[in-house]
């Protein structure tokens, strides 16, 4: 096909079809995402005057700040939990919702439910809930003989709590992204394994995952983005505490950049680590990834 | 095989059970806030707790509408995340009509670097956004919540992915009667994608209207607050009680729990076209 000269009137066409596109993407993402390592280099707040160059004087800070290495490492701790619990429970959950149909429907639409509303709310309510002095939780647990811990206020159990909640919002989007694709499966592919005396989850294991093989792939990116970026939940339960110990990269940026120093390139060095690491966790995982997109 | 059979019986049963138990975890909480935002005061604290309302009150609803300007809020979230799914419809899927249809030259190199940007958080470009919206003079105002949202990489290859799939037979018996592009694009392409268009739009819709950090750090008046922003900054400041928070809250994931609740086929059926093929 390369050899055959392309027409340039059909040309002309498909570029005003991506124009629109295009020059939204590069004026709000492309030139923002150049400005970012254009940034860190320089010395600006958000007051914006008295802006100068600084050299590598915000990476140089960066290595001295412990606060920086602490939240690299709660981000990836958090997607660390959070990536394959969420995978996980929704592939036992699509396997156990195909020993019952009847239920299908009705239990995918309650598991999408909580998706459906803003983590902001949903932060919320589990503060709330969490709460060890006031919660119906807390109240049940005493019956029973147990006290509740101040989950969100412990520096070891606040990250696992909100990457718990996280699975929570998010799971029932999984569920129906994986039983959507293994509805599709023939039923003549079951039928054999059954022949073969396979048990139910012997053909979960040998039929299912290898067909929906790639719609696993494509759920370990969505939730792996997610997982990056996750902001809003540790916002609003912790703001980033006790004692850092849920300060991940992304809420680092935001506390130095518009809440506590407004120093936007100190902020902006930040924001380069976080896309290093990123690009290395993308090409780590380059077969899922990247390959994905490609197809 | 008796026995066998048995054994699976009862494997279903723990199954089921397993099941209505986790159903159970997710339906408590929201049961639970949309409850008690009809509970009074001494009702939200009482101790022992109980889950119903010793009598159901609108309290909350009244008193957070006197203190925030709910209705406004309402209006400014439904017309930033609806304005940014329809424009973002329009420009996503004419770029996606090129990528998947026409030939041009840097076609591959174009594709690849809006795949890339995929993969970049939002908090990388968050700042020089907030600097670029400074000098444009667009801060705090409607066009800089919408105009960095009406086009999206996702979108873009999410339709594209759809668009390659449909037959290319359709649309050469169309050019033959001398069709041009926009005409295919609009009366064959895009009504045959409907259900990825519903998607796509259910998608766009409520990521915006549930987004926080993004409306939070562009906006900085009341004025200009969605609900998600004018929620969490609600619970920020910490001196409000338990009662008007549960009733906010509810007020800003109705509207959406209604529409899933009455277009559960568009939420659900429309997942199916955004996964992969196998």
């Amino acid at each position: 096909m390369k050899t055959r000269k392309i027409n340039t009137y059909h040309q002309k066409k498909a570029y005003l079809f991506i124009l629109p596109a295009m020059a939204v993407l590069t004026v709000f993402v492309f030139i923002p995402l150049i400005s970012a390592f254009v940034l860190s280099f320089l010395r600006i707040d958000i007051y914006m005057n008295d802006i100068g160059f600084a050299g590598i004087e915000n990476y140089a800070r960066l290595f001295q700040d412990g606060r920086i290495w602490n939240a690299a490492k709660n981000t990836l701790l958090f997607s660390a939990l959070e990536i394959p619990l969420q995978l996980l429970l929704a592939l036992f959950l699509v396997m156990l919702m195909l020993g019952n149909r009847r239920l299908d429907k009705l239990l995918r639409a309650t598991f999408y439910l909580p998706y459906v509303c803003s983590m902001t709310a949903i932060s919320i309510i589990w503060s709330m809930l969490l709460n060890a002095n006031s919660s119906v939780l807390s109240y049940v647990l005493r019956r029973f003989g147990m006290a509740m811990p101040n989950l969100l206020n412990s520096v070891t159990g606040a990250l696992p709590t909100v990457a718990l909640i996280t699975v929570w919002k998010n799971f029932g989007y999984t569920v129906t992204l994986l039983s959507a694709a293994a509805l599709d499966i023939p039923a003549a592919l079951y039928e054999a394994a059954e022949l073969d005396g396979a048990s139910n989850f012997q053909k979960f294991i040998y039929v299912t995952v290898p067909s929906i093989r790639r719609t696993i792939s494509f759920c370990f990116v969505t939730i792996l983005i997610a997982a990056f970026q996750a902001f809003d939940q540790i916002y609003v339960m912790t703001g980033g505490g006790p004692l850092n110990s849920t300060e991940t990269l992304v809420t680092y940026i935001y506390d130095r950049g518009f809440q506590t120093t407004h120093d936007l390139g100190y902020a902006s060095s930040i924001s380069v680590v976080l896309f290093v690491l990123i690009a290395l966790v993308t090409f780590g995982f380059r077969k899922q990834t990247l390959g994905e997109a490609e197809e | 095989m008796k026995v066998r059979k048995r054994k699976r019986q009862a494997g279903k049963a723990a199954g089921d059970i397993l099941l209505l138990l986790i159903a159970l975890i997710v339906l408590f909480p929201i049961l639970w806030m949309l409850v008690s935002s009809f509970k009074t005061d001494a009702d939200v604290i009482r101790w022992p707790p109980s889950f119903f309302p010793r009598s159901w009150v609108s309290d909350q609803y009244r008193y957070v509408f006197s203190i925030l300007p709910v209705l406004n809020m309402l209006k400014n979230t439904v017309l930033f995340a609806g304005s940014v799914t329809v424009i973002s419809l329009l420009i996503d899927s004419l770029a996606a009509y090129a990528f998947a249809r026409l030939r041009f030259k840097g076609k591959d190199i174009i594709f690849g670097m809006i795949l890339i940007t995929m993969m970049v958080p939002f908090q990388v470009i968050m700042i020089p956004l907030y600097i670029e919206e400074y000098k444009l003079g667009i801060l705090n105002s409607f066009a800089g919540l919408i105009l960095p949202r009406i086009a999206s990489a996702y979108g873009i290859y999410l339709l594209a992915s759809f668009f390659g799939g449909i037959p290319k037979s359709l649309e050469e018996a169309a050019r033959i009667d001398g069709m041009g592009e926009l005409g295919i694009y609009g009366k064959i392409i895009a009504p045959l994608s409907r259900p990825a268009f519903i998607s796509l739009g259910i998608f766009h819709f409520m990521n915006n209207w549930n987004d926080l950090l993004y409306p939070m750090m562009l906006t900085s008046s009341v004025e200009m607050r969605t609900l998600s922003a004018g929620l969490a900054i609600l619970v920020g400041n910490h001196s409000i009680k338990y009662g008007p928070t549960l009733a906010a809250t509810v007020v800003s994931v109705a509207p959406l729990m209604i529409l899933f609740l009455f277009g559960q086929r568009f939420f659900m059926e429309g997942i199916a076209t955004t996964g992969v093929k196998e």
